[in-house]
């Protein structure tokens, strides 16, 4: 077992993770308690959108936040643009169908990645913010601003989510709709108009997301297409419910993940967590029940 | 005999059925009453779909609570459904065939037996038709056939006369009445159509917000006054 | 006892339970019959090595889309981790084929269990959950699944349980049964164990277990009322085709001689699951479309210098056409649209026939 010491950069970088997972996670369960879809896109519209920015800054020569904004903007503009052609045709089937339809998503939008910035040939590119440089010290540990950002993202959006959906015109509905759609359309909530802004918040987040991840871990499509798995982790373990439950547990996902990393043994294993704290989180949770899926109670 | 002792099922804050005490003697017996009185729910505790908040079900001596549920069709609870569930995709044949092959009963009798149920239907339909093919009273039948295929002891049909037109109604009731004697088993009928039940019920319970308002021969039992009152509301 | 009824009695001898097959089912066995023969004698001899490589993928990946046809289709479970399984598959064969000399069919068989053996204790505790949270564990579990095996990598003749050393400098091949090295006969040897496979799942939909799972997919009440214990069918059918899959790992290691965990990605399990919905999870032909779509349609791209991101693009946009109208997939709706198509066609051809001063005309 190494010395404390060595774990004490994971810390801070564990954190940062969980942040933007939870961040992430929070984007997740709003939309599917909205819309009962469970976007699995998630991950990809987060790498489109870096993709374009990395090109916008590097190829094009455009100042940094014009990219950023660029890539939250077309990941919005992607998810939204989803929602409102897909969503009414699925809108009555089964959450399984819906998740299983944004994989296609998925697949259509790893195609274009993959078709317009190619892996092979070795060019490794890199998504780097302003931020990255700098920082302070605590207790020692170095700490860049990107990390607290990510960290204050996933804080600040739990929370603001969370206040939102309670004390909002706009959130209440969305509660609503999460208990029961047509009923609430009776009720003369406009049903679409809240379903769009859910399907666009989602997306702006994963945009955010995408590009914290980019920055943080690697700007590579497969490996941000598929690291919405460790929000899914999160959002399984909430039972796609409570936001507070999804950010706490891709807190602790994002901690594990990379506080295995000094351990010599485990480090190889580590990515590994996420799938094994929701396996093991969903059989733990289901000992009792058989767990239907919330909104398509028989 | 079907002895129901203090069945209590509660959802939530609706307690669906409370404290129903009835005892089922032999042959068809009806089981009416408004609609949310706990008929459907009744049957889904007998099915073994929701368990109850309290009491017990004794059917012909054996508890039947402590069985799981597909336990219990194997020992010879059939039901049938308001909205009718026989598999589409499957002929005639195969539908009640699954029936019979799971339950206790072995493979050499299979064939006979199946033809046996769906004859005794009068479903004049060949057996190897798919059953997306036919009509919903022929569907109904089918339905039927798989509940009396083998050796039934509990029938449980509710609502098969549900959208049909006269003349099969009127078939499914002579069906239905002869269920007893064909098979031996005891029949469970509910339904809101009063004609179908005075037609095969000899003795009939009614419900109202789960609780047994009355009982007894048929005839009697429909001239009830709060049995009357339960339907029509009190003025 | 109604006509039909007894028509049905007189027809059938009672000792057995058989049905006389009718004609659209003789003519569809004959056309099944007729193509398998061309797949087996000519196909190898028409096509260059390249293509014959080809084929032999589509006949394993067949194997895999026929293992989740039958889960998605029959059952309602959607595996979002096929690949992993098909990896165990490949690791258990390969282990046995360089630990052992055994016979390549034994290896397969019991590469085969070992899967089925994995499957099962998996499907033990996750089949408790439905749907969604089924269909996301059985990710979770892919996922486990692919970080450790690019950690332990796969046998490449080395000793101890894991087989492999790290430290090879000529990594020998893994070996083909000894009648099929070339690979013409390897081929030939993929397609008969794949028509193997079929036969076994053709089996399984005739009779008991078939029906009980027809059963549970349009509605589990009414299962359950006819008794059939739920639970135990899903698990039957998460032991065949885990099976199924294991198989055709170990055919793939055969095919490939060289096993790297970058075989099996994430996406695999994906791409898998959209060409099998494609295809079309209701008939076995689907399975055999998912695999033509999964493996002849990239080597094809491939080969005419087209990037195979068009068809990941192409299985995406299918998965949304698939889900949002035609549930039953190709496999379903195209010999439907060439069955319309034929008979605008007749009617074309009789109008044109009567002519102008027909009746009516």
């Amino acid at each position: 077992m190494p010395p404390w010491v060595d774990f004490e950069p994971f810390i801070v970088s564990g954190l940062a993770l969980g942040g933007v997972y939870a961040l992430s996670g929070v984007g997740l369960v709003v939309l599917y308690r909205a819309t009962g879809v469970l976007y699995l896109a998630f991950g990809a519209i987060g790498a489109l959108g870096a993709l374009i920015a990395w090109s916008l800054t590097t190829r094009a020569g455009a100042p940094g936040w014009a990219g950023w904004l660029v890539c939250v903007a077309v990941a919005g503009a992607v998810t939204l643009g989803y929602g409102l052609l897909f969503g009414p045709a699925l809108a009555r089937r089964d959450p399984l169908i819906k998740a299983v339809a944004t994989i296609g998503l998925t697949l259509i939008l790893y195609g274009v990645m993959d078709l317009l910035w190619t892996t092979s040939g070795g060019q490794a590119r890199s998504l780097t913010l302003p931020t990255d440089n700098g920082g302070f010290t605590v207790a020692q540990i170095q700490v860049t601003w990107t990390q607290v950002i990510a960290l204050a993202a996933g804080v600040v959006l739990t929370v603001g989510t969370g206040t939102f959906l309670r004390f909002t015109k706009l959130g209440t509905a969305m509660r609503a709709m999460a208990n029961d759609r047509d009923i609430t359309a009776t009720l003369g909530v406009p049903v679409r108009r809240v379903e769009a802004a859910a399907w666009l918040g989602c997306g702006i987040l994963g945009g955010i997301a995408g590009l914290l991840l980019a920055d943080l871990v690697a700007l590579d499509a497969t490996t941000l297409t598929f690291l919405v798995i460790s929000s899914l982790a999160a959002v399984l373990i909430a039972r796609l419910r409570s936001i507070t439950v999804t950010f706490v547990a891709a807190i602790v996902i994002g901690l594990l993940h990379d506080l295995l990393t000094p351990i010599a043994s485990l480090t190889s294993y580590r990515d590994m967590t996420p799938f094994v704290i929701a396996a093991i989180g969903l059989l733990v949770l289901s000992r009792h029940q058989v767990m239907t899926q919330s909104r398509e109670e028989a | 005999m079907i002895e129901v002792d203090g069945l209590t099922v509660r959802y939530g804050g609706v307690t669906s059925l409370d404290a129903m005490s009835l005892t089922f003697e032999q042959g068809t017996c009806g089981l009416i009453g408004p609609n949310g009185a706990g008929k459907t729910t009744f049957f889904n505790v007998l099915s073994g779909f929701v368990r109850p908040a309290a009491g017990a079900v004794r059917a012909f001596g054996v508890d039947l609570l402590s069985m799981a549920h597909y336990r219990r069709a194997r020992w010879g609870v059939r039901r049938t459904f308001q909205t009718e569930q026989a598999i589409e995709e499957l002929s005639v044949f195969d539908n009640v065939a699954m029936v019979h092959e799971h339950s206790r009963l072995g493979g050499a009798s299979r064939r006979a037996d199946v033809l046996d149920a769906i004859t005794f239907t009068g479903l004049d339909a060949d057996p190897e038709t798919k059953v997306r093919t036919l009509g919903a009273g022929q569907r109904r039948l089918v339905e039927v056939a798989r509940a009396v295929v083998g050796r039934p002891r509990l029938v449980l049909l509710d609502e098969p006369a549900a959208g049909l037109p006269d003349e099969e109604t009127s078939h499914l009731a002579e069906v239905i009445r002869r269920i007893p004697e064909h098979t031996g088993a005891l029949a469970i009928l509910v339904d809101h159509d009063m004609s179908l039940v005075s037609a095969c019920c000899a003795t009939t319970a009614v419900l109202d917000f789960g609780k047994l308002i009355a009982s007894g021969p048929t005839a009697a039992v429909l001239r009830d006054d709060a049995v009357i009152r339960a339907y029509l509301g009190v003025a | 006892m109604s006509g039909t009824v007894r028509a049905t009695l007189e027809r059938a001898s009672p000792a057995r339970i058989a049905r006389r097959p009718t004609r659209p089912q003789l003519i569809k066995a004959s056309v099944t019959t007729v193509l398998l023969l061309f797949a087996f004698f000519a196909l190898p001899e028409l096509l260059s090595l390249y293509y014959i490589d080809t084929m032999t993928q589509v006949a394993v990946y067949s194997m895999v889309t026929l293992a989740l046809g039958l889960l998605v289709g029959r059952v309602g479970l959607f595996s979002l981790g096929q690949a992993a399984v098909l990896a165990i598959g490949a690791w258990a064969a390969a282990r046995l084929l360089f630990a052992t000399t055994q016979p390549y069919p034994l290896v397969l068989l019991e590469a085969g269990l070992i899967t089925m053996v994995a499957g099962l204790l998996i499907g033990l505790p996750a089949l408790r959950l439905r749907g969604l949270y089924l269909a996301l564990i059985t990710l979770m579990l892919a996922g486990s699944i692919t970080v450790v095996l690019a950690t332990v990598n796969f046998p490449n003749g080395g000793h101890g349980f894991l087989g492999y050393n790290g430290g090879l400098l000529h990594i020998p091949p893994i070996r083909r049964p000894s009648i099929a090295a070339s690979d013409p006969a390897y081929y030939r040897f993929s397609v008969v164990i794949a028509i193997v496979m079929f036969a076994l799942v053709l089996a399984h939909i005739k009779t008991k277990p078939g029906r009980a799972w027809a059963a549970i997919r349009q509605s589990e009440p009414a299962a359950l009322a006819a008794g059939i214990n739920i639970w135990f069918y899903k698990l039957w059918a998460f032991a065949l085709a885990s099976f199924i899959t294991g198989v055709a790992g170990g055919v793939l290691a055969g095919a490939i001689h060289y096993l790297y965990s970058i075989n099996f990605p994430t996406q695999d399990s994906i791409t898998l699951l959209a060409v099998t919905l494609m295809g079309g999870v209701f008939s076995l032909w689907g399975a055999v479309v998912a695999g033509l779509l999964y493996q002849f349609l990239p080597a094809l791209l491939n080969n005419w210098g087209v990037s195979a991101d068009w068809l990941i693009i192409l299985f995406g946009l299918g998965v949304l056409q698939v889900l949002t109208t035609a549930p039953a997939g190709l496999a379903d709706q195209v010999p439907r649209d060439l069955r319309r198509l034929g008979h605008l066609l007749g009617t074309r051809i009789r109008r044109f026939r009567r002519g102008p001063g027909g009746d009516g005309a």
